[in-house]
């Protein structure tokens, strides 16, 4: 199991069909990641980083081609198994924090883990949690626009990382931080690497993606090194 | 609870003077369906208490259809003694009742107002077969006595033993009231609470005629009434049409359709606010659903089901209709209260069984309109393209 690379792609092929014409999103990409990785995917706008998110975050699936994820082929999965798989494999973190305003920072936490278990949660494993993303214990029970956005942003990672998953996908974590903030949940989002998180992360920031160890260039729907 | 319960409640409590508004939409709605069902059962109560319930009874007239169309006198239409003795044939064993009816001026004792009364001629004999429920006195036997019904008595303040003249100036005679009737309400065979009824001989003899009225039919117990009153038309009717029989099973029944139908009529007008708070509430939910598409995209996104989306959703709808439903549900109770002290002044119909189905039938309705019109909202939620929903601002 732990051979098994966490996430696959073959010749995936993703097209929009549009009235004024079919736009291939991404064309043929194939790669693999392993775990333990730290990647960062980078490209310009419109090079098709965002399909690729969606694919890898099992948010839609491919015109043709093959997605692994943790060995799971995605490809004629229904959405209920989709949204399995994401609960349970996929960790996600927004460029916008994305927390729930009607939720506490501990119920926003454990929210994926009460998803999982379908019950109420012990509220200590979300402690737990959050003290291993370095967010002080007073601030537990706030609601998140109390927070600012380098502490929003921590516990937005604490949520990612309740249901253990097997990949930390990040979508531009610090651009909505200012670069000192950025540069601290970049500590911590590469200590967890250190620790066995398998992290991959979208940007356009190369400061950003110098924090780790491959980056994989995307332009016009293909991987470019 | 659930998390989405709980999500639910936060959001309400965050929107509360929206879903207050929504909450008394379905409050009207509720008042509205459930009072106007207690002004209907207290109609249907007040109604089948009128009607006295001395058992089913087939009342035979005389036919008067002819007559009525080609102006003949329908005064003078009368059950003569020898169809009397038919009809006594045909519904045997049942017991066959002939009565004679005049509208007559009176006076009570001596020195009061004229007034004017129903004396009804009956053998004493029948009397037992009419069931009369005596309040004070004994039944009349004798040609110089009379029995009253008890509103008759109570206007007139008749006792036992008071004189009542009959006929203009007293010409019809003196008669001593034996025994007061208790009230029978609105009955089909003779109704007595405002009448006098006197012996037959006595009637015979004040007014010079022998023929009847009309017959009543007393239907025994375990004897179909219908097929009486086919019988009696059938036979009597042989040759030409010369009576008619009514069933009063048939014309309660009647009665019952048209007060259950003007029930059913309000009602629906009470469902017509129902459906305006309906619509509030669809609306709202439609609003609570486009105000939180982003947050949806994120719950799809960290993996919630379609189906949990969708309970989240309908939880709200479901709280907003059961606390508005029973909130309706307790200010119907005093609407019906109201109505039934304004309209029909009286609080004695007000808590039946009849009630207390109409409430739980209105709160029912009211919880089934709010989900029924948060089904669609969450629906729409629950199947929003995650992606689209992420992105949106």
């Amino acid at each position: 199991m732990d051979n098994l690379p966490v996430m696959q792609f073959r010749d995936v092929v993703k097209v929009y069909p549009l009235p004024a014409g079919d736009v291939v999103a991404l064309d043929g990409v194939s790669f693999q990641v392993d775990r333990g990785e730290f990647i960062s995917v980078m490209g310009p706008s419109g090079s098709g980083k965002s399909t690729l998110l969606n694919l890898m975050g099992c948010l839609d699936t491919p015109t043709s081609g093959d997605i692994w994820i943790s060995g799971n082929a995605i490809r004629d999965m229904s959405d209920a198994e989709l949204t399995s798989l994401r609960r349970d494999r996929i960790g996600f973190i927004f460029q916008y924090f994305n927390l729930f305003p009607l939720l506490n920072i501990i119920e926003n936490v454990t929210f994926p883990m009460m998803l999982k278990t379908g019950k109420g949660v012990d509220p200590e494993r979300g402690k737990e949690v959050l003290r291993a993303v370095q967010l002080d214990d007073k601030l537990f029970t706030h609601t998140p626009t109390e927070l600012s956005g380098g502490q929003q942003q921590r516990v937005a990672i604490a949520r990612a990382l309740i249901n253990n998953p097997d990949i930390l996908l990040c979508d531009e974590p610090t651009g909505n931080l200012d670069s000192k903030t950025g540069a601290g949940i970049m500590e911590l989002m590469s200590d967890l690497n250190r620790k066995g998180t398998t992290i991959i992360m979208v940007t356009h920031d190369p400061n950003i993606a110098s924090y780790s160890r491959r980056t994989i260039r995307i332009a016009d729907g293909r991987i470019v090194s | 609870m659930s998390i989405f319960w709980e999500i639910a409640k936060r959001n309400i409590r965050v929107h509360f003077l929206r879903s207050a508004l929504a909450m008394l939409g379905i409050v009207i709605g509720v008042v509205a369906i459930v009072s106007m069902g207690i002004l209907g059962n207290a109609m249907v109560a007040m109604v089948s208490e009128t009607i006295s319930s001395v058992g089913d009874s087939v009342v035979v007239y005389p036919y008067f259809g002819s007559a009525g169309m080609g102006g003949g006198n329908i005064a003078n239409l009368r059950i003569t003694d020898q169809q009397f003795q038919q009809i006594k044939r045909v519904v045997a064993p049942n017991v066959a009742v002939p009565v004679q009816s005049a509208s007559e001026r009176m006076k009570i004792g001596v020195g009061g107002d004229d007034i004017i009364a129903t004396v009804y001629g009956v053998d004493p004999q029948y009397i037992p077969d009419l069931r009369f429920d005596l309040e004070a006195g004994s039944n009349n036997n004798a040609n110089s006595g009379c029995m009253v019904g008890s509103t008759f008595a109570k206007d007139n303040n008749i006792k036992v033993g008071s004189r009542i003249s009959l006929g203009s100036d007293g010409s019809k005679g003196t008669l001593r009231v034996t025994g007061i009737i208790k009230q029978r309400g609105m009955s089909f065979d003779i109704s007595t609470d405002n009448a006098v009824v006197v012996t037959r001989d006595w009637f015979e003899n004040s007014y010079d005629r022998k023929d009847y009225d009309n017959v009543v039919v007393k239907v025994k117990q375990g004897q179909d009434s219908a097929a009486i009153t086919t019988t009696i038309e059938k036979q009597m009717n042989k040759r030409d049409k010369v009576v008619m029989a009514m069933d009063s099973k048939v014309v309660l029944g009647a009665i019952n359709d048209m007060v259950g139908q003007v029930t059913l009529f309000v009602v629906a007008i009470g469902g017509i606010s129902m459906i305006v708070a309906g619509v509030s509430i669809f609306n709202i939910m439609m609003m609570s659903v486009s105000e939180r598409i982003k947050e949806i995209g994120i719950m799809r996104s960290i993996g919630t089901q379609k189906k949990e989306v969708m309970s989240m959703f309908v939880y709200e709808a479901v709280i907003i209709g059961v606390v508005g439903s029973a909130i309706g549900g307790v200010m119907s109770l005093l609407g019906g209260y109201a109505i039934n002290v304004l309209i029909l002044k009286s609080t004695k119909y007000l808590f039946t069984i009849p009630n207390a189905i109409s409430i739980a039938q209105g709160v029912a309705f009211g919880i089934v309109v709010c989900i029924a019109c948060g089904i669609y909202p969450a629906w729409k939620a629950a199947n929003m393209n995650p992606i689209d929903a992420l992105r949106h601002e």
